[in-house]
């Protein structure tokens, strides 16, 4: 196996546990132990439903937040502790792009400064050759030249988005995490932006994460999928083995919940029953047993363990019978 | 007759400087027992023409043209009075966001209730068996408790099942629902439209469903009306539309839908649909989807193409549809 661009190992993220002035809330896990590795040039992507923690991943591999436990690594080394000034150089190597194109744009800057503002903060270039370096990074997003003397309200939700990725890629990263990035978009425009993140991921030979809760557009994208429920991994799998043969039961309820554009493809099954648990009191021994439809005693005891159960491929479940 | 008939619907906005055309001449019929989806992106007029129906527009919108027959009824012409009354009792009516339709001061049994009270005349505690009774139909656990509940008590799904329980507790002949699980997790979705589907069949009320969701359209409905930019492109069952789809806009969007499994080319690209849905205030003059369809002659771009029968119970807004 090819050395890790990201490694995370057992992560967790903590809300709301106040340090000071004792008691305070409960807190909210919500990541609770996660481990995975991201490969470098690969789209991995990181599925689930909500309080499955798959945006406070995201967040926490960019030191966005404060991870309460376990460790990210970076191209070798630990970044889970350094300090803000030490973290400049690997601010540079991984950018985000965010889920809303309207409200993560600044208003009052023009495209010129929105992209160019990233040169600025990490010294890239002169000023002088700042405004050919933005013009270039527009041409790859697909805009015209003139988008850089315009404000991001003067674009379509499309277009911004491509205004974000051209600011995400400014600095050249190798990873990008890319958190919803299309869901807010029409379905004719969101295959536009797709299809640009793809060609700009393989042409630049960029590492992706790709962070969304739905799990067809996360398997077309992606060479391999991170499961995600309540804050823990249920399943990692390459895509095409997670859709031929999902593991876990909580993949395999996922994947029929999403309703397929087949009028001849109508579900038969019951559907998933009950509601998706608080995190702040999440089942004991695994998170799912109280949707699951194999849960057996055991499940409510034990924690299960991350297992391989195939090539390339582990799931977190104690029952090896089923599936 | 069909329950529900929608005839040339016309709804603008009126803007500074321009109107922008919002819902353009639409037509469709809803049939007692059955469900007609209404599907388009945004700014396709789908949820004005559901708004339109209901007479709910806000302004500077206005409905300026056509007729909603409700059971032979035109809705249009009813006041403000009258329609009230048709709220509730014979159309039920469910949102995306069921937080913002929902009174945060009430208990969800009160609302239920409620509804019951004024349009049925019930007395209080006739009225309160009622809402107990609809909260256990939409399979909310412990209705009785959950009855003193307020909505913040509550999940999304489960308020959702709440704005079902009100709209249902009439028991109205149309239920219309715009976006109901667009809001909701993937396995929460699959319970509602399960739900929905179930009540349906037990009730025999004429459903209209407005969705963006292709996937949620061949779930739930027997006929589909495909919406672009204010008007309705095709029409027809949804195992013809999704098997055999004749407009050019629909193929499209059909192929862009990325699924789940589907083996992908080695070039990874999705099928996309160029430029973008045009600005209702500033519609082309012929067809509106020809400044991105690959098909468009000048034909189309210089006149609104007529809607065509393509097959029983089968339309299509396009003059090139028999070479596509």
């Amino acid at each position: 196996m090819s050395a890790s661009l990201v490694e995370v190992r057992d992560l967790e993220v903590t809300f709301g546990a106040r340090r000071f002035f004792g008691g305070g809330g409960p807190a909210l896990r919500a990541v609770a132990g996660v481990s995975f590795a991201v490969r470098p040039g690969e789209v991995l992507g990181l599925v689930g439903e909500s309080g499955s923690g798959k945006t406070t991943i995201g967040r926490a591999i960019l030191r966005l937040l404060e991870p309460s436990g376990g460790a990210v690594r970076f191209g070798g080394e630990d970044i889970t502790h350094l300090p803000k000034p030490a973290l400049r150089p690997y601010r540079r190597r991984m950018q985000m792009i965010f889920q809303d194109p309207y409200s993560s744009l600044n208003p009052r800057l023009k495209v010129r400064d929105i992209v160019g503002e990233a040169y600025e903060i990490h010294r890239i270039g002169t000023r002088g050759d700042r405004a050919e370096r933005v013009a270039e990074m527009l041409d790859r997003v697909g805009l015209p030249r003139d988008a850089m003397d315009r404000y991001p309200h003067e674009f379509s939700g499309g277009q911004r988005q491509r205004i974000g990725i051209a600011r995400a890629l400014a600095v050249g990263p190798e990873l990008v995490v890319a958190d919803e990035p299309v869901s807010a978009l029409d379905v004719s425009v969101q295959a536009q932006v797709v299809n640009l993140l793809l060609g700009l991921q393989r042409s630049l030979g960029l590492t992706l994460l790709f962070v969304a809760h739905d799990l067809g557009l996360v398997q077309f994208i992606s060479d391999r999928v991170v499961v995600l429920y309540l804050g823990r991994v249920m399943e990692i799998a390459p895509s095409q083995t997670l859709y031929e043969r999902p593991r876990h039961p909580y993949t395999a309820a996922l994947l029929e919940a999403v309703p397929k554009p087949d009028p001849a493809a109508r579900r038969r099954s019951e559907p998933l029953r009950g509601e998706i648990p608080s995190p702040f009191a999440p089942p004991s021994g695994c998170v799912f047993r109280t949707r699951c439809p194999y849960a057996i005693e055991a499940c409510a005891q034990v924690t299960p363990s991350v297992t391989p159960v195939g090539p390339d491929h582990v799931k977190a479940c104690i029952r090896d019978d089923i599936l | 007759m069909s329950l529900l008939q929608v005839r040339e619907l016309r709804t603008e906005f009126q803007l500074e400087d321009a109107v922008a055309r919002a819902v353009d001449g639409v037509s469709f019929d809803v049939a007692r027992g059955e469900t007609l989806a209404v599907v388009g992106e945004s700014g396709s007029g789908k949820s004005v023409a559901a708004l339109s129906i209901m007479r709910l527009v806000p302004p500077p919108g206005g409905t300026t043209g056509g007729e909603v027959l409700l059971a032979g009824r035109n809705l249009l012409s009813l006041r403000e009075r009258e329609m009230r009354r048709v709220r509730g009792a014979e159309i039920g009516m469910i949102f995306q966001e069921p937080m913002s339709c929902l009174n945060p001061l009430l208990t969800v049994g009160e609302q239920v209730a409620e509804t019951v009270r004024l349009h049925r005349g019930l007395g209080r505690s006739a009225a309160w068996r009622h809402a107990e009774e609809m909260l256990a139909r939409v399979n909310i656990p412990e209705p009785r408790r959950r009855a003193a509940d307020y909505p913040h008590h509550l999940s999304g799904g489960m308020r959702q099942r709440v704005m079902i329980a009100i709209a249902l507790a009439c028991s109205p002949p149309l239920l219309i629902a715009d976006e109901p699980t667009t809001a909701l997790d993937v396995t929460i979705q699959a319970q509602i439209l399960e739900l929905m589907r179930a009540l349906q069949s037990e009730l025999g009320m004429g459903m209209l469903f407005i969705t963006h969701d292709l996937g949620v359209v061949a779930q739930v409905a027997d006929r589909v009306a495909v919406m672009y930019a204010g008007r309705v492109v095709e029409q027809g069952t949804v195992g013809e539309v999704f098997a055999r789809p004749l407009h050019p806009y629909t193929r499209a969007l059909l192929r862009a839908i990325p699924r789940a499994g589907e083996r992908r080319d080695p070039a990874r690209l999705l099928p996309a649909i160029p430029g973008q849905v045009p600005s209702a205030a500033a519609l082309p003059p012929g067809c509106a989807f020809a400044p991105r369809c690959a098909l468009a002659t000048a034909q189309c771009r210089a006149a609104v193409p007529p809607e065509e029968a393509a097959g029983p119970g089968r339309l299509v807004r396009c003059i090139r549809w028999r070479e596509a």
